[in-house]
């Protein structure tokens, strides 16, 4: 038995960030254990790490999965507006979706802190949320030039920013994410020290 | 008629059964990869107990901790008559499915 052991510091902060309290504990305990007495006398230290930091993976991406896939559906179908409905005058679209996005983070930062009581959890869920959307986007983008990339699309895409945009927008976007995850989750986090609701 | 239950949630359930009075958080994980012989992650295994907690088909309970847990409490499930019901529904739906037909399948695919 090799109590003495323990996985990344780190990776137990982001799974306090994810689950709720009451879930923590338990869940953490069991990864803790298995950790100790399976993986890490069967795989050694580098490799247990790797696991358990995979598993913590799993349990964030899972926690924000349905915020995710609103976010990429969401700039799924504006790039298939500006591609298939094409138009000179982007100004209401952009609003549109910079609101819709800044709408999502923000939702996405304040649920996941007023699930978990953490303000960390907000950009943590923000953050992984526009990584599941960016994910989400860019395979619906792929999708749509494989199975539309005549003259008048390549050239609607071209004039509506290029396939670039489509593509490097994940990058541009986690700063905001940082931001209004902390701003979602300081909020969430003050909901939830004045109510005390176990949401689902 | 009872919940429908998808392929791994059977495997939870059945894992639970199988435990008894053992049947915690990572005794169902490492139940559930040695019956389907594969690894599972622990957030499949955690999202589907509280999917069917919260469907009424099993119930839990906090145990204590221990020194290698790092005194982090365990949550113990048992399967509720609902649970029971939807199991042996779905073992009826997949007999009915198979009657008639001789196992091992053969011939051309």
């Amino acid at each position: 038995m090799t109590t003495n052991v323990t996985p990344p510091a780190w990776a137990e902060t982001v799974l306090r960030a994810v689950l709720k309290p009451t879930d923590f504990a338990t869940v953490s305990g069991d990864l803790l254990e298995e950790y100790r007495e399976t993986v890490y006398p069967a795989r050694g230290r580098q490799n247990a790490d790797r696991w358990y930091v995979v598993q913590i993976f799993g349990f964030a991406m899972r926690s924000v999965a349905l915020w995710g896939a609103l976010f990429g559906f969401a700039e799924v179908a504006r790039t298939a507006l500006d591609w298939f409905v094409p138009t000179h005058d982007f100004s209401v679209r952009s609003a549109v979706s910079t609101y819709v996005g800044i709408g999502l983070l923000l939702t996405t930062g304040f649920w996941s802190a007023w699930r978990s009581g953490s303000v960390a959890s907000g950009p943590v869920s923000a953050t992984l949320t526009v990584i599941i959307g960016e994910i989400i986007s860019s395979i619906g983008a792929a999708a749509m030039l494989v199975m539309f990339h005549d003259p008048r699309t390549m050239s609607a895409m071209e004039a509506s920013g290029g396939l670039s945009e489509a593509f490097t927008l994940p990058i541009i976007l986690v700063l905001p994410a940082l931001l209004l995850g902390t701003l979602g989750g300081a909020l969430g986090a003050a909901a939830h020290a004045k109510v005390r609701i176990d949401p689902v | 008629m009872a919940d429908t239950l998808g392929s791994f949630e059977q495997a939870v359930l059945l894992a639970i059964l199988r435990l008894g009075e053992n049947a915690y958080g990572r005794a169902v994980l490492n139940e559930v990869q040695t019956r389907l012989e594969r690894d599972v992650a622990a957030g499949a295994v955690h999202a589907t107990l509280e999917r069917l907690e919260r469907k009424g088909l099993l119930a839990s309970r906090l145990g204590s901790g221990t020194p290698i847990r790092a005194g982090k409490p365990r949550r113990f499930y048992r399967i509720r008559p609902g649970g029971l019901r939807a199991l042996n529904e779905a073992r009826e739906t997949v007999e009915s499915l198979w009657r008639g037909l001789e196992w091992p399948l053969k011939g051309h695919a």
